[in-house]
């Protein structure tokens, strides 16, 4: 266990009320989970909206079933429960035009995000190239000299 | 160039929402206008916040977005023509909230983040540890500005009452303050409080946030806290309820496994409360060495803790040392050096555009008024007079509104350049009419109770008049003007223009006492001019109780003219035959003119031969009454004629900071009987001897009798006292003020 704080006398603190653990018959420390340290890992835009275009390109399936309110909140959640139960063939049929809008908006977003991928490669080659120092120019080829013809008299 | 924001959600209680008004604060004490615009604008804050589709920025313009779960505002963004920013204020990490709808949201908003990166030019995160997230997201220009908080807001006195009783109870109490949510780990704060009532039994762990009664998760905290003693959610509170629950308790504590600043922590260090917290993310950084950071979750000896903080006086003293002076770190001056580096801008005043060096011969001053020309109202026309007595001295130019009435501020003048009086005024429309019932209900749910910023700047914006036309002027233009006089401190055009120009600017306040003077927004008003030109020592003395760090103050007042009057001229062209008393100016309740009916009824009631009262002015109430006469709007010189003529001026209203009809009475050698209540009114009368103040009906019979039979003696000296007043003497001290500016500009 560790305390930081300027305005503290850290140590002693600790040693003080480990003592009194131990008076308490307490264990003074305790296997603590320990939480990932660090900033969060970038997410990827075109990769991340591609695998959710996936996962919701049909929106017959259902989302799971949540509610911010008590009470009243239960039965909503029962009643849409029973509703997608007894109502999926009518859910289906009222979104299959919907689920095929969603399958081209998927593959056109798959399409088009793979041009971007595959046009920021090539950028950066470009500019790579251009970064790197021209070749000097090559040594103009020798050419043999023709003997002068005589002239004619 | 303007500087817009652009949030999700603006809705009160919102932390985001709170944070932009803080920047938009900064931004104007910058210099720009800087307006709000929301996705999403709560019911009643339209004032504060327009619509998206409302955004228009131009090329040079910068907009700001604050970003934090996912939204469409950030596919907007980049695609707005104009300086893109972000202000960062952090995601939850989705792995708290795996299997919930909210963990995709949370991921498309670091999706979005990232996805940003390119299309913008600087990046603001609220703490070191986001902007490092912020570079992990591929951003390259990243800056931290700190939130800021006002510590006074968080004092005793701002606690509400009836909460600070109930929530009376045992020591220790151990508060908590955020959103119910897993990543804040309610559960480890109810796992202490199980330790803490092992060794306190009648230790309260108070829980400050708003929660979801149907979720799993608040279910099955709740669950968890029945079976222990002492444990209340308190659920979301007003700012004054939240106040009450940092002062009734003994120790702050946040078990939170993510904070990207943390806000709670340096309230609880602004209601002196010391800190606990877990160290996660950014809460290190927030505490900055003081508090006490633990990095392990061991809850007896965490109850130890507790019960140590509370009870040993050295220890507590030195945390709450520590705690103040980091509290000066987040103050709006160090957030603000920040955001002007940031800006690339030095918080000094900008350059000044391309003028002469040499002393210009008539410096060029701009009036910022509400309402000018063809108007009634006691500031605007002290500002009309003032600017008529200036106009040789100054090139003078009149920045105002399109409005007329002052109630409903509906655009009457034509905007644009406008000419009164040989004058050129600048006249701006108003972007939103007031309507007075909504608003007078608004006021009595802010008015003499602590409240927290927004719900003051609501207030400021429903008062109105809105007119984002002449901040920007204020903005564009300011280097070629040498000066400004703000007139009226209660104003929105004051609240938020004088900011923009501080440094050249000096108010002509007219406070007097009244609710809104108690207001925290108006701080800048009063704190940041170059010189506040009061009308009385009274104003001065009201100034110092509520604002002790003001502005360098001087009494100035106005002028009175005494132009000849012909008492019999008025009683002839309005057939007023009988001796009257006599009321000039607006007719409506915050004049006091209800109360003045209901003397005059009082004493038509007792005496048969008692006075008329004439009423003059525009009337915004009914004004019905045996005696009264009401003779509409009169010009200056019938005005004049019915001074000298009357028996006695009655000047009912209890706010005033200097009454012009006192001291017109006074030049007409007319006695007063004023309001008892106002202290400038009694000021005056004490000063003068030239009236009677009266409190109740028995001292307003008496006074008037008083006045009646001695209104010869009384008027010679109200004459005397009115000869002080003198333009000469006002132009003077106004040529004074502008001229240190103008030096010091030139400087």
């Amino acid at each position: 266990m560790k305390l930081l704080g300027r305005d503290i006398p850290a140590r002693e603190l600790i040693a003080r009320i480990e003592e009194r653990l131990r008076l308490r018959g307490l264990p003074t420390s305790e296997a603590a989970e320990v939480p990932e340290e660090g900033v969060e890992p970038r997410v990827d835009p075109l990769s991340f909206n591609l695998q959710a275009l996936e996962e919701h390109t049909d929106p017959a399936q259902p989302l799971p079933l949540h509610t911010h309110r008590g009470g009243v909140g239960q039965l909503v959640v029962v009643a849409k429960w029973a509703f997608r139960k007894t109502c999926q063939v009518l859910i289906n049929e009222t979104l299959a035009r919907q689920r095929v809008f969603n399958g081209h908006v998927r593959d056109s977003y798959a399409q088009l995000s793979a041009e971007v991928i595959r046009l920021r490669r090539e950028v950066e080659e470009l500019k790579a190239a251009a970064k790197t120092p021209a070749a000097p120019p090559a040594e103009p080829p020798v050419v043999p000299v023709r003997p002068r013809r005589p002239r004619a008299r | 160039m303007a500087v817009h924001q652009l949030i999700p959600s603006f809705v009160a209680g919102d932390a985001t929402g709170q944070a932009a008004l803080h920047l938009q604060l900064l931004l104007r004490r910058m210099g720009h206008a800087a307006e709000l615009y929301a996705g999403e604008v709560g019911s009643g804050l339209e004032s504060l916040a327009h619509p998206v589709s409302a955004l228009r920025p131009t090329p040079d313009d910068w907009v700001f977005y604050h970003h934090g779960i996912a939204s469409s505002l950030s596919g907007l963004l980049m695609h707005l023509p104009c300086r893109r920013g972000l202000v960062f204020h952090n995601i939850s990490p989705a792995r708290f909230y795996t299997g919930t709808p909210l963990a995709e949201a949370l991921t498309s908003g670091r999706a979005q983040l990232a996805a940003m990166a390119p299309f913008v030019e600087l990046a603001l995160g609220v703490s070191d540890f986001n902007s490092a997230e912020l570079r992990a997201a591929g951003y390259r220009n990243v800056h931290t500005v700190p939130l800021f908080i006002e510590p006074e807001r968080f004092a005793l006195s701002a606690a509400d009452p009836t909460q600070l009783r109930r929530l009376e109870g045992p020591i220790p109490t151990v508060v908590s303050v955020s959103r119910v949510a897993p990543h804040k780990r309610f559960e480890d704060l109810l796992a202490l409080h199980a330790e803490l009532v092992r060794l306190r039994p009648e230790a309260r762990l108070l829980l400050v946030g708003g929660y979801e009664p149907g979720s799993r998760y608040f279910k099955s905290l709740r669950r968890t806290a029945q079976s222990l003693p002492g444990v209340h959610f308190l659920g979301r509170l007003s700012h004054s309820e939240l106040v009450a629950a940092y002062r009734s308790a003994q120790v702050f504590v946040s078990m939170s496994e993510h904070e990207g600043f943390g806000v709670p922590l340096i309230e609880a260090m602004a209601a002196e409360l010391p800190v606990l917290a877990f160290g996660a993310a950014a809460v290190p950084e927030t505490l900055g060495g003081t508090g006490i950071a633990f990095d392990q979750k061991h809850f007896s000896f965490l109850a130890e803790l507790v019960v140590e903080v509370t009870g040993n006086v050295d220890l507590r003293r030195r945390l709450l040392q520590g705690q103040a002076r980091r509290l000066a770190h987040f103050s709006a001056e160090n957030s603000q050096r920040a955001l002007a580096k940031a800006l690339g801008e030095a918080t000094a005043p900008r350059p000044p555009a391309r003028r002469p060096s040499r002393k210009p011969k008539r410096p060029r001053v701009g009036i910022v008024v509400q309402r000018y020309g063809q108007v009634t109202g006691g500031a605007e026309r002290h500002a009309q007079q003032l600017a008529e007595h200036l106009a040789p001295h100054f090139e003078l130019t009149v920045l105002t509104t399109c409005a007329k009435n002052h109630l409903s501020w509906e655009n009457v003048f034509p905007p644009g350049l406008d000419r009164e009086d040989g004058l050129p005024v600048l006249r701006f429309p108003v972007t939103r009419t007031r309507n007075i019932r909504p608003f007078n209900a608004l006021s009595n749910t802010v008015f003499n109770r602590p409240n927290d910023r927004l719900r003051e700047e609501h207030w400021v914006a429903e008062q109105g008049p809105l007119c984002p036309g002449l901040l920007t002027h204020l903005e564009t233009e300011r280097d070629s003007y040498d000066g400004f006089i703000f007139f009226t401190y209660l104003y929105a055009p004051t609240v938020w223009g004088l900011p923009m120009v501080a440094d050249r600017a000096v108010l002509v306040p007219t406070a007097h006492d009244e609710p809104p003077i108690r207001f925290g927004v108006y701080a800048d008003v009063f704190e940041r001019p170059r010189a506040l030109m009061c009308n009385t020592p009274e104003e001065i003395t009201l100034i110092q109780r509520f604002y002790p760090k003001h502005a360098r103050t001087r009494v100035v007042g106005v002028g009175v003219d005494r132009p000849k009057a012909s008492p019999q001229r008025f009683r002839e062209k309005y057939s007023v035959h009988s001796p009257y008393l006599l009321y000039v100016g607006r007719l409506e309740p915050g004049k006091g003119i209800p109360e003045l009916l209901d003397h005059h009824r009082a004493l038509r009631e007792r005496y048969t031969d008692a006075p008329v009262l004439v009423l003059a002015g525009e009337a915004h109430m009914d004004l019905k009454g045996e005696g009264v006469r009401y003779v509409g709007r009169i010009d200056e010189q019938d005005k004049h004629d019915a001074l000298a003529g009357a028996l006695a001026v009655v000047v009912p209203s209890r706010f005033e900071s200097l009454s012009l009809l006192t001291l017109e009475a006074f030049a007409q050698s007319t006695p007063v009987l004023v309001n008892g209540h106002s202290e400038v009114l009694v000021g005056q009368v004490e000063r003068s001897g030239a009236g009677r103040a009266y409190q109740d009906l028995e001292s307003f019979i008496t006074g008037l009798r008083e006045v009646g039979s001695e209104r010869a003696a009384l008027g010679k000296k109200g004459l005397a006292y009115a000869k002080k007043y003198s333009w000469p003497k006002v132009v003077a001290s106004y040529q004074e003020e502008l001229a240190r500016i103008t030096e010091e500009k030139r400087r």
